[in-house]
């Protein structure tokens, strides 16, 4: 289980104009609970703070304020007990070109106290469920996207988490690995694990996720089921939902 | 520490699957001090062979036949060549000879009359054949002044020994270990300084900012490894790679300067020993391991600045640049511990870095000195805790991590 309790995360950032710092608040008050068994779905423009509230999640940055718990730990408090029950994955994350797949994964799951042999069978396994067996063998700096992004996923699940974070996990995918990518996310909800995604592809959204959170402005919007959404917004798409929350910004202003 | 240890071998694990940087790291350095200190010296020899096996080619100026006879006699050394027409300096430096010996005119006679004449020799202090053709000459004017001097002696009905009062006879009290432990004392700091910091510098790089650029840093720290545990990983890693580097170096620079010196040693002298006095310097157990000891805080030192600096920087471009300043800090450093008599000063066992030096160089004369000694390990133990608190605490900056 995810929970988040009221977070705040600020940043500071330099005016390279003006040379002069300033706060800003990428995340304000957030406050939302996924249970296991469920995919949420974390929407929102570029910069909303979807990124930054996942990698919170995922141990790599502390809020400033308020309380974050994967399965009742503390990610402040108990960082690395948090982080061994999650599985993170993100564009921003590449893989080790000398390696092979194989080898890659042996190496994480020592680094996630498997035994090497254990975390190697369980690696192939993911890669056999992934279609990347034929290459386990193969250095991956020659990989296409997509290959890498399988292997990622099978880094990211290679410990058995009973949290999936994934950020953005079909950029850059073709049709056919995103399903595969999909097809994986309906197991993890089968196999009882509470699953978190953020992206951009509102299709995906409908299809896979149980609820939806909107993330604007480091606010958050919405959190119901998607169907439930677009009856509170009167709208017939997610998207229609993202432009009126941008009129409405833009109004504020 | 078992996630540190995890990190490590992840990190050589990685410079293994690459065999450029492999062959460039560890192989290249056996290959290439012997082959540069084999190619100079077979130069320098057939040099020095060529040069020596020539007659020096002297333009002799002597009136009263004084010298000329004489140079005429070793024609191994000298041919005597008509004096230049014009600048005889400009002759000597197109090469046209060697030098030029002007004899006082009246050099007979005052040999005759026991009195002191001249002969003035112009030659190039620049041209190596040149400075052969003096040294030549010098020696033959020593010789034949003895010869002269003897003669006078017997002249007057003087015993020989008149002028020679005293005979000098020298005892080396230090030994040929001694000796090489100066050399080596100043030399050997410098050398393992600039190659534990070059040898480790692109590996640190690579395993930290490069890790950051190429988006493999997040999934480390992703993992429930400790952060601190990884920054320790590539500490020891960094660590490693200095020390097997200087090691390597050192050990393929040691066996190509002992084989040089062999040789050289064989050819001038065949009967000495070859080069085994500066092998007993360099092989006293004891001192090999004080100055290893000594040798592990500073290369920790060394790595924890690498690895601080890799940490902070964006991309490895800007680490490079950030960790050059501190290059050139300790090859600064280095040169000025090679200075002579700079152990006199009394300021330098309190500076870090330059206080290891001070203590090696010590070691290596037998002039070890226990505090001084444990003042420099202690500083330089103290320095590598510090940098290490400073990369554990970068690394766990936000501003930091999420700097690409």
């Amino acid at each position: 289980m995810i929970q988040l309790t009221d977070v705040y995360k600020t940043f500071t950032v330099k005016d390279k104009r003006t040379r002069a710092k300033k706060q800003v608040e990428a995340v304000k008050g957030l406050s939302l609970t996924v249970k296991p068994g469920e995919i949420y779905g974390l929407l929102g423009p570029n910069g909303a703070g979807k990124s930054t509230t996942l990698r919170m999640i995922a141990g790599l940055m502390q809020p400033n304020q308020g309380r974050i718990q994967v399965c009742g730990l503390d990610t402040v408090e108990q960082p690395e007990k948090a982080r061994a029950k999650v599985g993170y994955l993100s564009t921003d994350l590449n893989v080790y070109g000398r390696f092979t797949p194989r080898e890659l994964l042996r190496i994480f799951g020592e680094f996630q106290g498997l035994d090497a042999k254990v975390a190697e069978r369980r690696g192939m396994y993911l890669m056999e469920k992934l279609q990347l067996d034929d290459f386990a063998d193969v250095k991956m700096e020659g990989f296409s996207s997509g290959q890498k992004q399988k292997v990622s996923i099978a880094r990211a699940l290679l410990h058995d988490p009973k949290v999936v974070i994934f950020d953005e996990p079909t950029t850059g995918l073709d049709v056919l690995t995103a399903k595969t990518v999909l097809d994986l996310l309906r197991v993890m909800r089968a196999e009882g694990r509470t699953v978190i995604v953020s992206t951009h592809v509102m299709p995906m959204v409908e299809e896979i996720c149980d609820r939806v959170g909107i993330i604007f402005d480091g606010l958050l919007y919405g959190d119901a089921s998607p169907k439930q959404i677009l009856d509170d917004w009167g709208v017939k798409t997610l998207d229609e939902v993202f432009f009126e929350l941008a009129a409405r910004s833009a109004a504020e202003v | 520490m078992r996630g540190a240890l995890l990190i490590c071998k992840k990190e050589f694990m990685e410079l293994m699957k690459d065999r450029k940087t492999m062959f460039f790291t560890f192989l290249l350095p056996v290959l290439l001090y012997p082959a540069i200190f084999g190619m100079m010296s077979k130069l320098g020899r057939n040099d020095e062979e060529k040069r020596k096996s020539k007659a020096s080619r002297v333009a002799v100026v002597d009136a009263s036949q004084t010298l000329l006879p004489l140079l005429r006699t070793e024609p191994t050394l000298f041919e005597v060549v008509s004096a230049p027409e014009g600048d005889v300096k400009q002759a000597i430096n197109d090469e046209k000879l060697e030098m030029q010996v002007e004899v006082d005119e009246d050099a007979a006679a005052k040999l005759e009359a026991q009195q002191t004449f001249s002969v003035k020799a112009t030659y190039d202090r620049s041209n190596d054949s040149s400075r052969l053709a003096l040294t030549r000459l010098k020696e033959q004017l020593q010789k034949q002044d003895k010869t002269w001097v003897q003669a006078r002696l017997k002249t007057m009905g003087a015993p020989a020994d008149l002028a020679s009062p005293t005979k000098l006879e020298s005892v080396d009290a230090g030994g040929e270990s001694r000796v090489m432990g100066r050399i080596m004392g100043s030399m050997l700091p410098y050398l393992l300084m600039i190659m534990m910091f070059a040898g480790s510098m692109q590996h640190g790089i690579y395993a930290t900012a490069g890790e950051k650029e190429r988006g493999t840093l997040l999934s480390l720290l992703a993992t429930s490894l400790p952060r601190n545990q990884i920054v320790l990983g590539k500490l020891l890693y960094v660590f490693s790679i200095g020390i097997l580097s200087a090691l390597i170096n050192l050990a393929s620079l040691g066996i190509s300067m002992l084989l040089t010196f062999s040789k050289e040693a064989a050819v001038n002298a065949p009967s000495a020993g070859p080069g085994m006095g500066s092998l007993s310097a360099l092989a006293n157990p004891a001192t090999l391991a004080l100055t290893f000891f000594l040798m592990v805080p500073l290369g920790l030192c060394f790595a924890n600045f690498i690895v601080l600096m890799g940490v902070q920087a964006k991309n490895a471009v800007e680490a490079g640049s950030s960790i050059m300043p501190g290059f050139f800090a300790v090859m600064m450093m280095a040169v000025f511990s090679m200075a002579p008599g700079i152990e006199k000063m009394a300021w330098l066992p309190y500076v870090p870095i330059l206080n290891v030096s001070l203590a090696i160089r010590k070691l290596f004369v037998h002039q070890g000195n226990i505090p001084e000694y444990l003042l420099a390990l202690v500083m330089t133990v103290g320095l590598a805790a510090v940098f290490t608190w400073l990369s554990t605490r970068m690394l766990k900056r936000e501003s930091a991590l999420f700097k690409v």
